[in-house]
């Protein structure tokens, strides 16, 4: 038996919009896969499809060695999923919601409250165990959400944007667990809109967009795939901020797609490709900016981050800046309601 | 519950180990197991799980309970004296089966609106992804309902007393009119699940289910027998699923002769007509609800 997760040209399609497009996904066993992508990539229609929740129209795919389609019954007693929103029950307390799935899961009574009792302890929950969700904050219901899949120590882990509408602290707290979880010989399967996110967990990076996987890599390969280094800007006057667009696409030959701006903050970044590279490009930078009269608050040569990657392979930016997430659900992000 | 061999629980052995993610506790296989008795045993723990959240809302359960004894008080007291029905019997006999009834059609709404709730919260994907059997969620709900109907029934039944209301039947009837009363209401929270599961929000729910369950109660005889009724309802009403519910009911507990005076029906005949519908209902919205939830 193969572990880990498979996914064959995975298609879907809702009434007249293609979801997915011929999706391949690999998870090796033990790995992390980090699926990244910006909302409606088809993140969340991949995880369910792998997680028998929907069936896809066309494709094959295989979780922990089996077939999604034909032995949903085996991939569910394999599988824990951690959705987007907290799937818990308002009603009940902690500790009842995570026995509850435990025996639902064919826990015997007693081995489920000890199961309960420990995940309660390592997210932290002892103290509200025995308080009805109603109380519980944001985090709280995501962290029992977690724990709430992790009752049968499941071969195969979905986390399906874990730390979306988290504040920071809490998401800290959640990587280390998945860390400490991929440590045991997890499979995780990840998905985000948080570059950062699988800059730090992901052992591989799937980049999805529009219902297909545009690429494919670790995090320093897809950076390397930018071609050397980028010089991030920022102007002093907005007013100029377009002049020096223009400017630097002409000095470095960039492809207008590949130019990031930030109208905003006035900033711009521009790949300098391989050639000359480093402390040169810096120089023409300055000199060329300098000919045309505009003022640089703000002037710095690096790496490309997993953004410009992003920007360079789709055209727009990974992270939703403006404008709230499409609701599926009550997104509990805050505390008593 | 009894155990056999059958049912071998998975133990945890995570003493040395992270808690987080222990040494596997049982496989795949073993998980995903489903013989009869585990079967049973999902009903039981998700019909525990509605009835424990039922009783955290003591608030619901007080005002769904005294709305029915208002109606019935309106019913009896009011209309009881300046209504009247052929045959002997006062027309508080004749409305007290009719209220029964129209209590579960309007109670059974709360599994739709239940399983709605559960959709939205994201319950219904988290029991979808576990290895329960796909039947246990709706069993279970309808399980919990109609236990919830039946407390609600029989309390009804005990205030109508209160007020007057006589079984002219004896004890093995009246007791088989609680049953075909809350039979009927479990016929409603199959059609209510499915429509919980296709409306798929808990407000729009209670009100979709109004627009057939009103006219369906009292196109019916109900509240007047079938004959004064207008000419053009009387075949509507005469058929409804809802009169033979009443009627039986009625026929229980007031006696086959009495059924037939006011509404020219016998029991044997207004019993063959509920369970026909009681099945087709029941069938047919099964099948429906189930294919929704499997589909997601």
């Amino acid at each position: 038996m193969t572990g880990g997760v498979l996914a064959e040209g995975l298609s879907k399609r809702f009434d007249e919009f293609d979801a997915l497009i011929g999706v391949d996904f690999a998870v090796p066993e033990g790995a992390l896969v980090a699926m990244l992508g910006p909302n409606g990539a088809g993140k969340t229609t991949t995880i369910r499809i792998l997680t028998t929740l929907l069936r896809a129209d066309a494709g094959h795919a295989t979780v922990a060695g089996y077939d999604v389609a034909k032995q949903p019954q085996l991939v569910r007693g394999a599988i824990g999923v951690t959705g987007q929103y907290a799937a818990v029950d308002e009603d009940l307390t902690g500790r009842e919601n995570l026995v509850l799935v435990g025996r639902l899961c064919r826990m015997k009574k007693k081995a489920a409250q000890e199961r309960a009792a420990a995940l309660l302890e390592v997210f932290e929950l002892t103290d509200a165990a025995d308080r009805r969700l109603r109380t519980y904050s944001g985090g709280m219901r995501r962290r029992l959400d977690l724990g709430g899949s992790l009752m049968f120590a499941p071969e195969v882990l979905f986390l399906d944007e874990p730390t979306t509408g988290l504040d920071p602290r809490s998401r800290l707290d959640l990587w280390d667990v998945i860390v400490e979880l991929k440590e045991a010989g997890t499979t995780i399967v990840l998905t985000t809109q948080y570059l950062e996110e699988a800059d730090q967990l992901a052992d591989t990076i799937s980049v999805i967009d529009n219902g297909r996987i545009i690429e494919e890599g670790t995090a320093d390969q897809l950076k390397d795939r930018i071609g050397g280094d980028v010089i991030d800007l920022r102007v002093h006057d907005r007013e100029q901020l377009d002049e020096a667009v223009a400017s630097l696409i002409r000095e470095f030959k960039a492809a207008e797609a590949d130019v990031a701006v930030d109208r905003d903050l006035g900033s711009v970044v521009v790949p300098v490709g391989g050639d000359g590279g480093g402390s040169a490009a810096l120089v023409t930078a300055v000199r060329s900016l300098d000919a045309a009269g505009i003022r640089i608050d703000d002037l710095s040569l690096r790496r490309p981050s997993l953004d410009d990657v992003f920007l360079h392979l789709t055209g727009h930016a990974a992270e939703a800046r403006v404008g709230a997430k499409k609701r599926r659900g009550r997104i509990p992000t805050s505390g008593v309601r | 519950m009894p155990r056999n061999e059958e049912v071998a629980f998975l133990q945890v052995e995570c003493d040395d180990m992270t808690p987080v993610a222990p040494a596997r506790i049982g496989t795949p296989e073993e998980r995903a197991a489903l013989p009869p008795l585990r079967v049973l045993a999902d009903i039981g723990l998700l019909a525990q799980r509605n009835l424990r959240k039922s009783i955290r809302m003591p608030m619901f359960i007080v005002f769904s309970t005294i709305q029915p004894f208002m109606q019935l008080a309106l019913f009896v007291f009011v209309f009881g004296s300046v209504a009247t029905v052929g045959g002997d019997i006062s027309y508080e006999q004749y409305v007290v089966p009719a209220v029964l009834i129209q209590t579960m059609t309007f109670a059974g709404m709360g599994s739709g609106i239940g399983i709605a709730r559960d959709l939205d919260t994201g319950m219904i994907d988290r029991f979808r992804s576990l290895p329960i059997a796909r039947s246990a969620f709706l069993v279970g709900r309808t399980s919990s309902d109609s236990l919830r109907l039946g407390i609600q029934a029989i309390l009804l039944v005990i205030a109508s007393m209160v007020m007057g209301f006589r079984f002219t039947t004896g004890l093995g009837p009246a007791l088989a009119m609680v049953v075909v009363v809350v039979l009927f209401g479990l016929a409603l929270t199959t059609f209510s699940a499915w429509m919980g599961l296709t409306v798929r929000d808990p407000e729009t729910v209670q009100a979709a289910m109004f627009i057939p369950m009103l006219p369906l109660v009292f196109t019916s005889s109900a509240f007047a027998p079938i004959s004064e009724l207008p000419e053009w309802m009387q075949p509507f009403a005469r058929w409804s699923p809802v009169t033979a519910a009443i009627d039986t009911a009625r026929g229980l507990a007031l006696g086959d002769e009495v059924l037939y005076q006011v509404n020219q029906i016998h029991l044997s005949e207004a019993f063959l007509h509920f369970v026909i519908w009681w099945l087709v209902i029941v069938v047919v919205f099964t099948a429906m609800a189930v294919r929704k939830y499997r589909l997601g």
